[in-house]
């Protein structure tokens, strides 16, 4: 039996009505599950799911439709993936060459429980010079934060997380990107890993198998002693919320950072998705996704968005600051490490 | 230490109060427990039933005054179960009876203090959709009809303010001192029939469960009710205006492991389809639709009721489920869902959303599961097994109803009565030991002149709403010998049969007519009363001026108070002629005749027997077993033998059953209490003497010959397969296709068959477990309800296909390829199959119809034997005496006919455990001298009762022989067949006598005589 339990779907179609992507496409995962499970089929809906994770929430047998969207592209080849493919392309590469890691600059604590990770920023400063967001901030920032708390952490020598590739089917390079990153984290005789980025976070604490605690740098960041009075909205990155079910730590660091929070029309548990996750897409309908979110987020009032992932940040900044914008937005959107360290700085 | 003949029931819903009735008929004791103020339970929410659409409080309301009126039952409610120990046989209970603050001795329920009361509390009845008061009566039926405070919005008990109900209470009811008490019970056995609770949609947020204008099923339950907080017509709750738009959401805490509830609930699809048809009746411009994932219409009639729903009221059904209850930016609600059929989204705008709870567990379950050691399965039912449905793990306790699994009203009164036959079994050494006769005030003498009475009934706003009651009231004043007139809100409760007797002693009455409803469910009521105010209870009348007049004439106010008026003018003129009737007595041999050797009929047999009496079992066939000896594995996993096995020996060993296989009955005479049958056992006969016969006779899978090329090689029915995984394959299959509704649910059989989808997925996943082959199973809807719902769910895991075909477009079979039209694809399939399995339904024997006829029985349309009362007297035949269970009533699963066959053994222990019994009263009597002897009667009498025997005329000075009609008091009915037809008049029905007719009839023609 697969571990997505597909067999048990009854056809009852609350998927395909509560797909974001289906506000933007034809995709149904009912349909997909239908095709596949009866009569072996491949269906195109597979490489459109954002993988958010609104459907499995609702679906009520259970069905994990996560986990057969991903048995479901394993070991086949989508020729459209965002970005020419660059950074599973990076990542292959990272995969196969000894010694090569995103961190460049090991830090070595001695005697720190801790390690920090910032994931891939300094690649998406390389290949998004041109959506308007200093990637590179968000480990600074988050150095500044945790060092803040008390907590000097580590730096390991870690290759790309394996997140992207491991949604887009490539299982052996992710395996090897485990097998090499497993070593360095077990052997570190660290306690806790610490991660800012929510696709990093999810897939440590969910798809590797570490000795180390795995938590969200969200979880650290209450005691800014900031009280800087503005009002913000939170952006729920799927891999934060409902892929490990982490709503509230984000908030309460906001709070307590004197930020008025104000909820956008779909949050936390239903959550509208930024549009692309794993960079498997980047067409009209993941830029109309976009459009949708943006247009709540503009709805609250708030002058800025925050979030807590790369990729939220990429694709909603990347359609705020096109050149020929088809819709003009007034709101920043920044990380939560980022905002959080500037209040510290104002302080 | 020797057992105490009592029992304790607990939970007063329609389970306990039938397992009540039955074991304080049978002569036990019963103390029938609840926590509520009143009995009742959930039924008595309940607008109209499915699928014969019965008042469920018209037919409910009876047996509820029965249960409080029954000497033997003691009712004990608004109390909890504190601790219990002991064993079978010697329970001790202790209880907590909560205090009312209102002594239950002095109030006399007139709702003074009701309508005095300032402080308003959500209306739990009503579900919540409109307000009672701190102290109330919690619905007009109420029974016991004593108020009650709820002491948590007293403003007495919170703030000491307030005190206004003691103040206005004349009886000094009201005891704001009055404090918990504990009570200790001694019972020899337990019967737990806790029921359930709606599901709670708070736990589903994103169906807006907080929006005025989204409502369970409860709540549009209680909003279609004449009773409730609309009188029953539908308007919506936010601004109290008619909707238009109505949609049903389904499986709303059912179908659902992601929130804890995988089963299927059994009831809410038919719910649904009755409560849209109602709201259809009240306002036919309702446009309604019911989202579902697959209709389970699955019990006698249903089928039937879903197709009217579809074809007669324009019921639309979707199937897709969808996600949530969405509200755009004008206010307006609507739905989004998947149409599967064309792979498109849509929205619907709803005005009124119908969330189509579950029934969970109620709490009092758990708590009573853990403190009497008894398990709960994973849904949190009390765990029973297929061929022990009624018992728990614990002996001497029971279980019935929904606390056993989800099931509907008639499943629920068999099992009541099923578990009232197995304590009552385990009690038999004590009958009659705890009881008292109900000693009624001995009749008085009735004098020439008739002094009558009249109530005039409101029945709430059923008959108030439309005739002017005070002006009948008036106009019945004006009538002939009546000396009092007055009206009531529901002269069925308690306090105004209180009110009847109290007026028949003080206005010294000798004739009493309620205008109220009908005989059928209400004159029994009435005339006990007369019985408590010592006068014969046939001097009783009834003007039904509800389904006779209010009910057909609701536009037409001042012609129906016209034509109640008219009514009551009969009713009265025909009571003048009234005269006093009695009743004989007849013995009765206390011995059983089970007419069928399967499971039902063994088990019926085996229970009537372990009460203490005599039972002859009949069977056809060589062996006993049934259709049960084809099925070859049961839905938990055993092997059948499992239980048929211990069962035969059971059977045969037992000292009281004496079996005759390989025989039928040839011959029947007499009546109820004294049967007297030949049987023939190829051709040898046996003369027995019974006094009561239960019909189990069973079906057959039909031989599905003209569908789906049944005959040719490699295609077979359910039975066959389960022959074949016992004992091997020829050849093991590869591809194996199963076709669902294979004969049922087509023009020519109407009927779903109830079992074959669980049947299927049972044998599915056998074939997946045992074989490597593939299985594609082509149905309609999956009809797979209440706990087997897990089997659907296990069979997909396995990987069994499941592929919907519809009525328009069967799937055909050509040699070894199946086509079926795949609706979700929109295109035709075809599978290879190396084995095609036809799912098809059970039918009833032909040989029904003999037996029909020697009973003089009726069968339903379907050839099955039709039940007295489809919802409350499920295993009994109108005629007494006669009794059925298993699938001689319909098909069902092999738990539902056991717990049917013990039902039917409870009833037929009720009748062999007097010596002697009484007979009608209102029956046909022969005036000889009129009598010709020509023998019309027997042949129009539906119940055999008239005989002609040989009489000696002496008429002066000539002598000579003839034939005179005699009619048997024990079998006549009354029903008056044989006095229409008598050619010369001899024949007169008591209580309908031509006078009495004549009288009636002149009356409506506006003649009032006054009888000299």
């Amino acid at each position: 039996m697969a571990a997505s339990n597909v067999q048990s779907c009854y056809q009852c179609g609350k998927c395909t009505s509560i797909c974001p992507m289906r506000r933007v496409s034809k995709t149904s995962p009912r349909s997909s599950i239908y095709n596949s499970n009866v009569y072996g089929l491949d269906t195109k809906d597979i490489w459109t799911c954002l993988t958010c994770g609104l459907c499995p929430q609702e679906c009520p047998q259970q069905v994990d439709f996560l986990s057969f969207v991903k048995e479901e592209r394993e070991g086949k080849k989508y020729e459209e993936i965002a970005h020419k493919g660059v950074f599973s392309e990076t990542a292959a590469l990272m995969s196969k060459l000894n010694g090569s890691s995103v961190v460049t600059q090991e830090q070595k604590s001695e005697n720190s429980n801790y390690a920090y990770f910032p994931g891939c920023v300094d690649f998406l400063d390389l290949f998004l010079h041109d959506v308007g967001v200093n990637f590179g901030e968000i480990a600074t920032s988050s150095m500044k934060l945790l060092n803040h708390a008390g907590i000097k952490p580590k730096i390991l020598p870690l290759k790309c997380c394996g997140h992207d590739v491991l949604w887009q089917g490539k299982k052996d390079v992710f395996d090897r990107l485990v097998k090499y990153n497993t070593k360095v984290i077990n052997d570190s005789g660290i306690e806790t890993l610490i991660l800012s980025c929510a696709e990093c976070y999810r897939t440590f604490a969910k798809d590797y198998n570490l000795k180390p605690k795995v938590v969200h740098i969200s979880e650290f960041l209450k005691g800014t002693g900031a009280n800087h009075k503005s009002t913000v909205t939170f952006h729920d990155p799927c891999r934060l919320g409902r892929h490990m079910g982490q709503y509230d730590a984000p908030r309460e660091a906001l709070k307590a950072s004197g930020a008025e929070l104000v909820e956008m029309a779909h949050n936390k548990g239903d959550a509208m998705c930024c549009g692309v996750s794993s960079f498997m897409n980047c067409n009209e309908q993941t830029k109309a996704m976009r459009v949708l979110r943006l247009d709540e987020a503009q709805a609250t009032g708030a002058k800025t968005m925050i979030t807590t992932c790369t990729k939220c940040l990429a694709h909603l900044n990347c359609l705020k600051n096109e050149k020929e914008a088809a819709k003009k937005y007034d709101i920043d959107i920044v990380d939560l490490t980022v905002y959080l360290a500037r209040q510290l700085e104002a302080k | 230490m020797g057992k105490v003949g009592a029992v304790a029931i607990i939970g007063a819903g329609i389970a306990g109060i039938q397992s009540a009735l039955d074991l304080a008929d049978g002569g036990f004791k019963v103390y029938l427990i609840d926590s509520k103020t009143t009995i009742g339970g959930r039924m008595a929410q309940l607008d109209k039933t499915f699928p014969t659409l019965d008042c469920a409080m018209c037919i409910v309301s009876p047996k509820l005054v029965e249960a409080s009126r029954h000497p033997n039952i003691d009712l004990i409610l608004y109390s909890d179960v504190t601790s219990v120990s002991g064993t079978e046989g010697n329970f001790k209970l202790k209880l907590l009876k909560k205090a009312r603050y209102v002594e239950e001795d002095k109030c006399t329920g007139c709702g003074i203090c009701v309508e005095k009361c300032p402080s308003k509390v959500p209306d739990e009845y009503n579900a919540g959709l409109s307000k009672r008061k701190a102290i109330y009566l919690a619905f007009p039926q109420a029974v016991p009809r004593v108020m009650t405070i709820d002491a948590a919005h007293c403003l007495y008990l919170t703030k000491e303010k307030c005190g206004v109900c003691k103040k206005v209470c004349a009886a000094g009811a009201v005891n704001y001192e009055q404090k918990d008490r504990e009570i200790e019970l001694d019972v020899g056995s337990i019967i737990l029939a806790t029921g359930f609770t709606p599901f709670d949609p708070l736990l589903l947020k994103q169906y807006k469960p907080t929006h005025p204008d989204v409502i369970t099923s409860m709540q549009f339950e209680r909003i279609l009710s004449a009773s409730g907080p609309t009188q029953g017509h539908v308007l919506r709750p936010s601004d109290g205006k008619a909707p238009k738009y109505i949609g049903f959401i389904q499986c709303i805490g059912s179908r659902n492991p992601h929130i804890g509830r995988s089963r299927c609930s059994s009831v809410c699809c038919m719910q649904a389809i009755k409560e849209a048809i109602i709201a259809r009746e009240h306002d036919p411009n309702l446009d309604i639709t019911i989202f579902n994932i697959d209709i389970r219409a699955f019990g006698k009639g249903f089928e039937e009721f879903y197709s009217r729903a579809k074809k007669e009221f324009g019921i639309k059904f979707i199937t897709s489920r969808p996600p949530e209850v969405q509200v755009d930016s004008a206010g307006k609600m609507f739905v989004r869902y998947e149409d599967l059929n064309e792979g498109k989204i849509k929205n619907m705008p709803l005005d009124l959303v119908v969330l189509s709870v579950g029934l969970d567990p109620s709490p009092e379950t758990k708590k009573l599961a853990s403190m009497l050691g008894l398990d709960l399965d994973e849904f949190g039912n009390v765990t029973s097994l297929i061929d022990h449905p009624l018992e728990t793990n614990a002996p001497g306790i029971h279980a019935c109803g929904v606390v056993q699994g989800p099931k509907d009203i008639p499943d629920t009164v068999a099992q009541g009565s099923g578990a009232a036959a197995k304590a009552s079994a385990l009690l038999a050494t004590e009958r009659g030991t705890l009881i008292k006769e109900k000693i009624y005030p001995k009749e008085k003498a009735i004098p020439e002149q008739p002094r009558i009475g009249v109530m005039v009934c409101h029945c709430g706003i059923n008959i108030g709403g439309v005739v002017n009651v005070p002006a009948v009231v008036e106009y019945a004043k004006t009538l002939p010998n009546v000396v009092h007139s007055e009206e009531a809100i529901y002269a069925c409760s308690k306090d105004n049969q209180e009110k009847i007797i109290t007026l028949i002693q003080e206005k010294n009455l000798n004739r009493f007519v309620v205008a109220s409803c009908t005989p059928r469910t209400h004159e029994q009521l009435f005339q006990n009363t007369l019985k408590d105010a010592a006068l014969n209870p046939y001097l009783f009348e009834f003007a039904n001026i509800r389904e006779h007049c209010s009910w057909v004439h609701m536009n037409e106010k001042e012609k129906a108070t016209q034509k109640a008026k008219d009514i009551v003018r009969m009713g009265v003129a025909k009571s003048n002629l009234l005269a006093p009737l009695s009743t004989s007595k007849v013995p009765v041999t206390q011995t059983a005749l089970v007419i069928g050797g399967g499971i039902a009929g063994m088990t019926c047999a085996l229970d009537i027997a372990n009460n203490g009496f005599p039972v002859f079992l009949v069977e056809k066939e060589e062996k006993l077993g049934g259709l049960l000896r084809h099925v070859t594995s049961l839905e938990d996993g055993r092997r059948s033998s499992d239980i048929i096995t211990p069962l035969i020996r059971n059977v045969m060993s037992h000292p009281r059953i004496q079996v005759f296989t390989g025989t039928q009955l040839a011959e029947l005479k007499g009546y109820v209490g004294n049967f007297e049958g030949t049987l023939d056992t190829k051709g040898t006969k046996h003369e027995i003497k019974f006094g009561v016969a239960v019909i189990a006779t069973g079906a057959n899978e039909l031989v599905p010959s003209g569908y789906y090329n049944y005959g040719a090689r490699n295609i077979i029915t359910q039975l066959n397969l389960e022959n074949a995984l016992e004992n091997g394959f020829e050849k093991p299959p590869e591809n194996v296709v199963m076709i669902q509704c294979a004969g049922a649910r087509v023009p020519e059989r109407p009927y779903c068959s109830r079992t074959c989808c669980v049947e299927a997925v049972k044998n599915a996943i056998r074939i997946k477990k045992e074989t490597k082959a593939s299985v594609y199973v082509l149905y309609r809807d999956m009809r797979t309800y209440g706990v087997w719902e897990k089997l659907y769910r296990e069979a997909s895991s396995l990987g069994v296909v499941f592929l919907r075909y519809s009525e328009e477009k069967p799937p055909v079979v050509k040699d070894s390829t199946v086509t079926v039209h795949d609706l979700l694809i929109g295109d035709d399939i075809e599978i290879e199959a190396d084995l095609i399995v036809l799912s098809a339904p059970m039918v009833a024997p032909a040989s029904n119809v003999e037996l029909a006829k020697l009973f003089k029985v009726p069968m339903d349309k379907n050839g099955f034997f039709l039940e007295a009362h489809a919802k409350l007297r499920p295993v009994e035949f109108a005629t007494t005496g006669v009794l059925l269970c298993g699938t001689a009533q319909a098909p069902k699963l092999i738990d539902e006919g056991i717990a049917q066959a013990s039902g039917a053994a409870a009833k037929a222990c009720v009748l062999l455990s007097k010596v002697e019994m009484e007979t009608d009263a209102m029956i046909a009597v022969v005036d000889e001298k009129l009598c010709i002897g020509c023998g019309t009667c027997v042949k129009v009498c539906p119940f055999n009762a008239p005989q002609l025997i040989e009489v000696e005329v002496n008429a002066e000075e000539v002598v000579y022989l003839a034939k005179k009609s005699r009619i048997n008091p024990a079998m006549c009915k009354g029903c008056g067949s044989c006095a229409a037809s008598c050619p010369t008049g001899a024949i007169s029905p008591r209580g309908f006598t031509a006078p009495q007719i004549k009288a009636a009839v002149r009356a409506f023609s506006g003649i009032v005589e006054v009888p000299s």
